[in-house]
């Protein structure tokens, strides 16, 4: 079995072009979309009168951490989303806003969602308020911190298993860009590790060692590991680039960063052996890689942030996807500081994902003829 | 000692292999001969258990192989039809790692592995990558490779495709020497009849997932004891020529090659002066007729009404 893993590791450094293409890429694109726009630092133009300004609705839109909203008069709101320089605007008044989207963008949208959000949480909070006669700021204050408390300890502990049940949702395009390119292009770098498995059965090594007293499972495992191997390497040398060149510190959770992405790269070697048992040959092979891989990006929001898609189908195809749930993992650990009672859920799916397509996988792969 | 009975695979929608019978003996080259898409590569997968058979059983010193094919994979040496190395590898990192999974270590190995450079003659490039090689090259690495733990039995699948004359014939001398002198018995499959007759002592022939031929080289040929191969040559033909020589109703069969007609008649039939004249009145110049020794490719072309290599 070591002989195999050395020989495959021989080969490999001896042509480590995808590899190191595929490492490339993902640094490359996560550094090029990562800088061009932070949401943090974009303006979004707000309208809205004196007294909205000093209105709770107007305290929110100040502590909200995406976005940057700028008070500026109507004409000069609107002014900037024609001229395209704000991608959306918004007006509001106490019970009620309007957004005015530019162009209709990813942005845009995640603009309108926050702004809903604040509204409903400014609007409970102000029934609440009413509700229990309080007037001065420091019965607020108190009913405030109960709220707090209570939503601290809440009576029925209910199991997360995704984000999007959360309200307060923090989009960072460094990162994110980071994780979901990273996500994606691995799955290229692994696939490929995989697929000369059917080329090694098709020319006829296999059957040579398999007329060798070499076991079918050491095959197996020893070809596998190398591929998990050779895609945790790649992820490995992305997020260290990233941590120590150019400075992104993961929420001080760096460590577990990493070991959070083990579940998800078994999860894709598996995968890979699913579609490599499955194609006819390797032109079938480069044809559905790419449509895989690039669907599977969409969906699972590693272009985009899954919070923004509302589409039902896409949202109940995503929870088949491993992307989806290893974007989940990384946010959970770098951004959404999840403790690990919140994150053995999407552990245990990118687990039990890998297990049932490696095992489906390796069994057609066992009965195809070649 | 090797047997195949009744032996049948059928794939989704093709019957690559139908009821063959076959045995081996020790010592022997045995030879598999047929065109591309015979079913040789079927049979010999079988035989090697590397493919579970539809139907029949193979039998290895007596007992059956099917289900329990240990004793007969570790006397076995397998040469598959396509280069079966890593081609990142240099030859000697894979003589390696084919020597270790056979449990070859230490002196034992490297002594083993110089032996099989010298005999695949790639002693002075073993330390090079196989992708650099010539098909020769490669060709003969992987019989190498199939010969570090010293098989008795060697099974090579269509070894010589396309290589170059020397190199095919450095492969055919290797063989017949592993056989002389270790006594290896070798099962030789090939769509090139030459080869088989050069090596085989006794051969089978399959057209189409049948066992249409067997017996020694001698054997074989004795199918057309009753029938003369004539040979016709000219420079080129013309289509009256041609036409003419299909109306005689005694020419059994009839190959038409560039430069030369190969006709198949009754033995006391003297075809010279008929061929002489259809000649001489479709204004064709012949350059010889004779008659020919027949050949495994007329035996084919007998039995199939179709060349080998069509
Ligand atoms: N794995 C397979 N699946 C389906 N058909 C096959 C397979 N292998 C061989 N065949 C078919 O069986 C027939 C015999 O093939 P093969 O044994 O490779 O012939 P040969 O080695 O004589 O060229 C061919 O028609 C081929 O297409
Ligand atoms: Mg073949």
């Amino acid at each position: 079995m070591a002989g195999i893993l050395f020989a495959k590791i021989r080969s490999f450094i001896r042509n480590p072009w995808t590899f190191l293409l595929f490492t490339a890429m993902s640094i490359g694109f996560a550094i090029l979309i990562g800088s061009s726009g932070n949401f943090n630092t974009i303006q979004v133009p707000v309208t809205g009168s004196e007294a909205v300004q000093e209105s709770p609705i107007g305290d929110a839109l100040k502590e909200n951490k995406v976005y940057n909203f700028v008070w500026k008069s109507e004409e000069d709101m609107l002014e900037q989303v024609e001229t395209g320089k704000a991608e959306a605007g918004v007006m509001v008044q106490e019970e009620d806003y309007q957004v005015v989207i530019g162009v209709d963008s990813a942005n845009s949208q995640l603009v309108e969602q926050t702004i809903k959000e604040i509204y409903m949480d400014v609007l409970q909070q102000e029934k609440l308020y009413a509700a229990m006669k309080a007037t001065t700021a420091t019965e607020k204050q108190a009913i405030q911190d109960k709220l707090d408390t209570a939503k601290e300890n809440p009576v029925f502990s209910i199991q997360q298993a995704s984000f999007r049940s959360d309200d307060a949702f923090i989009y960072d395009t460094a990162s994110h860009s980071l994780f979901g390119f990273t996500l994606f292009f691995v799955i290229y770098t692994i696939a490929y590790t995989v697929l000369p498995i059917l080329l090694e059965k098709k020319e006829g090594i296999w059957d040579r060692m398999i007329l060798s007293p070499l076991k079918k499972w050491e095959m197996y495992v020893a070809n596998l590991l190398y591929s998990f191997v050779i895609g945790y390497i790649q992820v490995l040398v992305i997020f260290f680039i990233f941590r120590y060149w150019v400075g992104v510190d993961f929420n001080g959770r760096f460590i577990e960063t990493l070991l959070v992405l083990i579940p998800y790269v078994f999860s894709i070697v598996s995968l890979s052996i699913f579609i490599t048992a499955l194609v006819k040959n390797t032109q079938q092979f480069n044809t559905v890689l790419p449509i895989l891989a690039v669907s599977m990006a969409m969906i699972g929001g590693a272009y985009w942030p899954i919070e923004i898609v509302e589409n039902e189908i896409l949202l109940f195809l995503a929870k088949f996807n491993p992307l989806t749930f290893g974007m989940e993992v990384l946010n959970g650990v770098a951004v959404y500081d999840y403790s690990f009672d919140e994150l053995l859920l999407p552990i245990s799916i990118l687990f039990f994902m890998g297990v049932l397509l490696m095992g489906i996988g390796i069994h057609l792969m066992e009965r195809r003829h070649i | 000692m090797l047997e195949l009975m009744d032996l049948t695979k059928t794939f989704k929608h093709t019957e690559a292999v139908k009821n063959v019978n076959m045995f081996i003996e020790k010592g022997e080259i045995v030879g598999l001969l047929g065109p591309n898409g015979a079913g040789k590569s079927t049979a010999i997968s079988m035989l090697s258990s590397l493919v579970e058979p539809t139907s029949g059983d193979v039998r290895f010193r007596n007992k059956s192989m099917i289900k329990n094919p240990q004793s007969l994979r570790e006397v076995l040496g397998l040469v598959p039809q396509e280069i079966a190395l890593y081609e990142d590898l240099t030859a000697l990192e894979n003589l390696k790692f084919f020597g270790r999974i056979y449990g070859l270590k230490g002196q034992q190995l490297q002594n083993k592995i110089e032996e099989v450079l010298d005999q695949i003659g790639l002693y002075e490039r073993r330390k090079e990558v196989v992708k650099t090689f010539s098909g020769g090259m490669k060709r003969r690495l992987n019989i190498g490779v199939a010969m570090l733990h010293n098989p008795e039995i060697m099974i090579m699948d269509e070894p010589t495709v396309g290589i170059d004359p020397q190199s095919r014939n450095y492969i055919l001398e290797t063989v017949k020497r592993l056989n002389e002198e270790k006594q290896m018995t070798v099962i030789y499959t090939s769509h090139y009849m030459e080869e088989v007759e050069f090596l085989c002592d006794r051969i089978y022939i399959m057209d189409k997932g049948n066992l249409i031929a067997s017996g020694t080289k001698d054997e074989i040929k004795q199918i057309l004891s009753s029938e003369n191969s004539i040979s016709i040559k000219a420079d080129r033909w013309n289509d009256e020529f041609i036409k003419r020589l299909q109306d005689i109703p005694t020419i059994q069969r009839m190959k038409v090659e560039e430069k030369e007609i190969t006709i198949v008649v009754p033995k006391d039939l003297n075809m010279f002066a008929a061929v002489a004249k259809i000649a001489d009145e479709s204004k064709l110049e012949l350059r010889s007729i004779d008659i020919k020794a027949p050949t495994l490719e007329d035996v084919f072309l007998h039995l199939t009404g179709r060349a080998l290599r069509d």
